[in-house]
């Protein structure tokens, strides 16, 4: 099958992720502030090249740079 | 005429009962014999064959190997409904309604974010989602306040990712208002 989603570079797991997201801010008001608290994450990473530490990064951040990158190439 | 059909398979289960050599019934036991053809029948009509359901959420699950009738799935090859004795699969689900019919017949149903439905060869059906929620749990116009939204990204001049996201969430938008109503 032919997604659209992986066609613009997205992972199956981003595209469940931006799926849950709007599913969580459909609900109403009691529900959405507790669920919408799941869908918050904060990591973060960094490249160790020649036994020296890079610089730190968000994940989110690093993981939308290399989609946009996959979005460029043909997706497989 | 359906009943009349069980009838009949029944009286055919109990053949000892009906060919009986020398027919000198009394009437004592021809009523024994009609109690014990209407409860064979009461039998089958209440033992429908059950699946057992496992609905998953990552931080919930809201059925836990639980005996359900039916369960109609929202999967990318199309809606299906699963039964007991289904085929063994994995289906990928769309964002969509899960309708779960129970065994008191009553039925629930849940919107899930999209996941995966697995069928097992032994009558289990495991489903797993990201998020799932009943239906009474949605705004309708928080739903139609985001289309809106979702579609002005799409028609706008955003980057590529962008415009992707939002047309997956304009899909599950879509199909959770046409629920909705």
């Amino acid at each position: 099958m032919a997604f659209a989603w992986k066609a613009s570079g997205l992972t199956y797991n981003k595209y469940l992720s931006v799926a849950a997201r709007v599913v969580r801010r459909s609900l109403k008001d009691d529900k959405r502030l507790a669920a919408e608290r799941r869908g918050e994450m904060d990591l973060r990473m960094a490249k160790w090249k020649n036994g020296k530490q890079g610089e730190h990064q968000n994940v989110a951040d690093a993981n939308a740079a290399s989609m946009a990158e996959a979005a460029g190439s043909p997706a497989s | 005429m359906n009943s009349l059909r069980i009838a009949r398979t029944a009286l055919r289960a109990r053949p000892a009962a009906i060919k009986a050599p020398l027919q000198r019934r009394g009437y004592a036991e021809a009523v024994s014999d009609k109690v014990g053809i209407s409860t064979q029948i009461l039998r089958i009509l209440l033992t429908r064959p059950q699946i057992k359901l496992s609905l998953a959420l990552p931080h919930q699950s809201v059925y836990k190997s639980q005996d359900v009738v039916q369960v109609n799935i929202p999967a990318e090859s199309g809606e299906m409904g699963v039964l007991a004795n289904h085929v063994p699969s994995i289906e990928q689900l769309k964002p969509g309604l899960v309708e779960v019919i129970e065994e008191s017949g009553g039925s629930k149903q849940f919107f899930l974010s999209g996941g995966f439905a697995i069928v097992q060869p032994n009558s289990e059906l495991s489903i797993n989602a990201v998020e799932g929620f009943p239906l009474e749990d949605f705004s309708v116009e928080s739903v139609r306040s985001q289309i809106s939204e979702a579609q002005k990204i799409v028609g706008g001049s955003g980057s590529e990712q962008d415009i992707a996201e939002a047309k997956i969430e304009l899909e599950v938008l879509e199909s959770l208002q046409a629920v909705l109503k």
